[in-house]
């Protein structure tokens, strides 16, 4: 609830002014019971919901809400506009409502800045010939999420707004979607906006597949495109899954919708692909709304003095792609541009990287430690159990009878104590809890309460205070799986809590004290693959303070950005290459292994050993971490005469013809370029992303080496995403020829003497076109090296078309399911220079989050393998997904590396003999609470 | 939500099938929180018994489970 009021001083030393608006909540006392909202009288439009809904004036924007704590909308409570009211406050029993509270200016001092503001969702009400102010049943994409979501206004279910415009409407499901893309994108004439957002293209697909899964009537989806631009890693196949679960793809601009009176329906017309206007008629239509930078962000921009570019953006250089005009002021997400989340999220920790290397040297000053008492040893002890009742103000207590769960808890074996609490979390109760350990000799705790996702932290401390080991402690979940989801049983749910009670003091009196252990931390990095990106990581992580192994095979640094010319906004990669190697070479802490292979790897995060072979000399390489760069390559064509006819090249040769300034290209008539060779076929069945950009950049290279020529491009869909999206439209208005194709129906390339005869079909004209070519350019497919030992020296997977996987596409896209080795580059997934470098600053910030430390801690919640029992058969080894298990030879049994595994507990079910046993977790816990649950 | 949880949903002449769930802590559990905080109502006959990960879950534990007397296994992860 607060916003930027003012930025003073320079990168290093930052002053800011926050306005923090009031919340008229004490967050400290908010139990989120919810009591406020359900007593406010007064309804307001749920902005989470896109007004599709009401929601009180005092309310959480949403149920996943961080804090998940209450405030009030100023501007609408009747109290605090009109001085009446306040039945929040007589109603909320931790009597945390303070109408006093007041807006505060905080200063705080930073040394660097970071813009990541986001977007609005395109607003369409001006564009009226689509009618979205006047048909309910014409909504944005937003507002269809919403719809869809089981948070949503109508459950999850299906519905048209036109039916379920009262809550006790029943609601209509439609049969008949459309989805239109390019609504406030790729439209100068009415928003004014040129670019590509980016990501429409793939969420329109996601939502139809979405409908068709939520509807319970079979669902027609229609998506009325330009392009489908379907350009990341895995999206290709999702569309063409579309495709094949009857999702139809329209390639045409529909220019108006309009409702029939009678029927709330609504009619789509539009010109089909041979010019015949068509009308078709649907029950609801998706407006695919493009990403727009918000008026407050403009505003927040000037006010730091940073630049922004066009369509505010801001703008920043490809080999910087998180830095802004100003020093120490870095953004990511769409405020640099349209993207995604997984690339919006490698933008985050990319910031997050660039922002930290200039405060490198005070990393760490201003950390605070806290003594904890000794730890109290229980080993040989009888349990004594404390079971702490919580009331949750009556969140629990209004519903589940408490002093019965209470006085059930006291019969239970080995409890020794038992107290109700009106709020167990609360600081004063905390402090008596430990006291209470300590005096009664609790050895054991449950807390029957609310759920352990969000308080396990906050009593394993209170257990740490007291000098009890952190696992000694239990939570059986009354409130967010008992009294909030039985609400009209109190009967059965107080049963249910004293079963969920009973179960928790069997689990703990099972527990025993689990050690965690420090591991040091070699403090180095492996750096594999010596192009641009490998190079940037190497350079950043030297420049955070830690010394670098920068490994390449080949005998010069460099990799494919030695072959490219410009990036797509015009600057000079060469140059940019000659002052990265200077800085390398000047850097004392990169140590660079030429013509260098490797060999072996063992260990793990934090000590990882890796032997490589560099000039035919054996060396042994130990570092805390492995950053994975090795990138990808330009496939060689096997079609169109490549390889055949010198007239036929593939962009990266056309790359060195531009450089030499080829008499060929000066002296062409006629010059073709062919997309999408070897891409999105059925052997590559993904798209190169870089090269429809790529190949638009030498078009319009070549148009101005030689302004007489005939430049024509064959594509099957243009994807410029992105602000890449103005040089298209540059090309076009330049007069380059674009022409489409199908993949049924591909151009033809025949020898004709020294030149080449085109032969292609037009859809426009519908007819078929043959050009005698001068050159033919062909827009070759990227592909990987598939090098699967590496793969295997790090246990991290690859995928079919041999791109690395990385841990999860959104949330951890820059690292391995293995700890401690990271991705970034073409190794991922083709990409251009941006990103690739984005991701690198990403991979290294990743990696510092291992380098940092001195030590990690080790053990806790993992599992630990029984030798008596164990046969050696190897079970677990082949499905523990960390690889942790390994075969001790000597001994013949499975032994597990505490700091490699992860606690999943897949080895414990694998096993015939139960051998592993997951610590705090473990089969006679797991035993003791099902004949717990059931014994009632 | 408030309405419908007014609403009686099991009547005690019913066979009433006691229901164990193994539920994984990083999604099944958190979504059996989220069901809380949303305030959604459902039969009470269910026992949630929080595993890291559902791979932990072996045929012994639904075995076990059976043989203790249960009528259904959810397994969520």
């Amino acid at each position: 609830m607060s916003e930027v009021h003012s930025v003073s001083g320079k990168q290093g030393d930052f002053t800011v002014e926050l306005l923090q608006h009031p919340r008229y909540v004490d967050v400290d006392k908010c139990i989120a019971c919810g009591l406020c909202a359900e007593k406010c009288p007064k309804k307001v439009d749920d902005l989470y919901n896109e007004g599709l809904e009401k929601r009180k004036a005092i309310y959480v924007p949403y149920s996943q809400a961080v804090p998940l704590k209450y405030a009030i909308d100023a501007s609408q409570c009747i109290f605090l506009t009109k001085g009446k009211c306040g039945a929040c406050e007589k109603n909320c029993p931790a009597g945390a409502i303070n109408f006093k509270d007041t807006e505060k200016l905080v200063e705080i001092k930073v040394g660097s800045v970071i813009l990541a503001t986001g977007f609005d969702s395109y607003d369409p009400s001006s564009l009226d010939y689509y009618n979205y102010t006047t048909c309910d049943d014409v909504v944005t994409s937003l507002e269809f999420e919403r719809i869809l979501s089981a948070t949503g206004p109508y459950q999850g279910h299906l519905l048209r707004p036109s039916s379920k415009k009262k809550p006790k409407d029943e609601g209509r499901p439609p049969v008949k979607i459309a989805w239109l893309q390019c609504v406030g994108s790729r439209d100068i004439n009415r928003s004014g906006h040129n670019y590509c957002s980016s990501v429409c293209c793939m969420y329109a697909v996601k939502q139809a597949f979405m409908a068709k899964d939520h509807s319970s009537v079979p669902l027609d989806c229609a998506i009325f495109y330009m392009d489908m631009r379907t350009q990341g890693k895995d999206f290709d196949r999702y569309y063409e899954n579309g495709k094949k679960n009857g999702v139809r793809f329209v390639n045409t601009r529909v220019h108006t919708i309009q409702r029939d009176n009678d029927s709330d329906n609504l009619i789509l017309r539009y010109v089909e692909e041979n010019g015949s206007i068509r009308e078709e008629i649907y029950d609801m239509v998706v407006l695919s709304t493009g990403l727009v930078i918000n008026a407050s962000t403009v505003d927040l921009a000037k006010r730091l003095g940073i630049t922004l570019g066009d369509d505010n953006f801001v703008k920043a250089s490809s080999f910087s792609p998180v830095s802004t005009s100003v020093d120490g002021i870095y953004a990511c997400g769409v405020l640099t541009g349209p993207k995604d989340i997984p690339q919006s999220v490698m933008e985050a920790s990319a910031a997050a990287c660039a922002a930290t290397v200039d405060l490198a040297s005070s990393r760490g000053s201003l950390i605070r430690h806290e003594e904890a008492p000794q730890e109290r040893n229980i080993e040989r002890q009888k349990a004594r159990i404390g079971v702490f009742v919580c009331n949750c103000g009556i969140n629990i207590g209004g519903i589940v009878r408490v002093p019965e769960v209470a006085q059930y808890a006291a019969t239970l074996p080995d409890v020794v104590y038992v107290e109700e609490n009106l709020f167990s979390c609360s600081q004063d109760i905390q402090d008596k809890m430990t006291q209470v350990i300590i005096d009664q000799g609790l050895n054991r705790v449950v807390i029957a309460a609310c759920t352990p996702r969000t308080h396990e932290g906050l009593f394993q401390q209170t257990l740490i205070n007291a000098g009890l080991n952190k696992y000694l402690v239990e939570m059986a979940n009354i409130r967010n799986q008992d009294s909030w989801v039985h609400s009209g049983e109190p009967d059965l749910a107080t049963a249910k809590a004293k079963d969920l009670v009973r179960m928790a003091v069997a689990k703990v009196r099972l527990s025993s004290p689990l050690a965690q252990q420090p591991l040091g931390v070699n403090r180095s990095a492996l750096v594999i693959g010596g192009g641009l990106t490998g190079m940037i990581s190497a350079l950043t992580l030297a420049r955070q303070g830690f010394p670098v192994h920068l490994v390449e095979k080949k005998d010069v640094l460099g990799g494919n950005a030695r072959l490219l010319n410009n990036t797509w906004q015009g600057e000079p990669v060469g140059d940019k290459l000659e002052k990265l190697l200077s800085d390398i070479r000047a850097d004392e802490r990169i140590n660079v292994h030429l013509s260098t292979s490797i060999k072996h790897v063992e260990g793990f995060v934090g000590n990882f050993k890796t032997e490589i072979v560099e000039d035919d000399t054996p060396f042994t390489i130990e570092h805390g971490v492995a950053i994975v760069a090795t990138g990808a390559k330009e496939s060689r064509p096997a079609e169109y005469l490549y390889g055949e006819h010198s007239g036929v090249v593939t962009n990266l040769e056309l790359d060195a013809m531009i450089r030499t300034n080829d008499h060929k290209l000066r002296n062409a008539d006629n010059i073709l370029f062919i997309q999408c060779v070897g891409s999105r076929d059925a052997n590559r069945p993904y798209c190169s992303k870089v090269c429809c950009t790529h190949t638009i950049k030498n078009a319009l290279a070549l148009q101005e080496m030689n302004p007489d020529a005939r430049i024509f491009v064959l594509y099957r869909d243009i994807r410029t995403y992105g602000q890449r999206e103005s040089l298209y439209l540059e090309a076009r208005k330049k007069g380059i020829i674009f022409s489409k194709y199908e993949p049924e129906k591909k151009p033809v390339v025949i020898r004709d003497g020294q030149h080449l005869e085109v032969l292609f079909h037009d859809p426009v004209l519908d007819g078929n076109i043959s050009v005698r070519a001068d050159l033919v350019c062909l827009a070759a497919a990227i592909e990987s090296y598939h090098d699967e030992s590496l793969a295997q020296f790090f246990k991290v997977p690859m995928d079919k078309d041999g791109w690395l996987l990385e841990a999860h596409q959104k949330l951890r896209p820059v690292e391995f399911a293995t700890e401690g080795v990271f991705l970034c580059g073409m190794a991922h997934y083709p990409k251009p220079i941006e990103e690739s470098v984005s991701q690198a600053l990403a991979a290294t910030s990743r990696a510092l989050t291992v380098l940092t430390r001195d030590q990690i801690m080790v053990g806790g919640v993992v599992s630990r393998i029984n030798p008596e029992l164990c046969c050696g058969c190897h079970g677990c080894i082949n499905v523990c997904p960390y690889g942790a298990i390994s075969y001790n030879v000597g001994l013949r049994v499975a032994e597990v590396n505490a700091a490699l595994c992860k606690g999943c507990g897949a080895c414990a079910a694998a096993c015939p003999s139960e051998a592993p046993m997951l610590m705090g977790f473990n089969n006679e816990q797991l035993y003791a609470e099902i004949k717990m649950a059931l014994c009632s | 939500m408030r309405k419908q949880s007014k609403e009686k949903i099991v009547t005690s002449q019913e066979f009433q099938p006691k229901i164990i769930a193994f539920v994984c802590n990083w999604c099944a559990y958190g979504a059996a929180d989220l069901a809380g905080v949303s305030r959604m109502q459902y039969p009470a006959n269910v026992r949630l018994i929080r595993v890291m990960c559902s791979a932990t879950i072996s045929a012994h534990h639904i075995l076990k489970a059976f043989q203790e007397g249960a009528d259904g296994i959810l397994v969520g992860g």
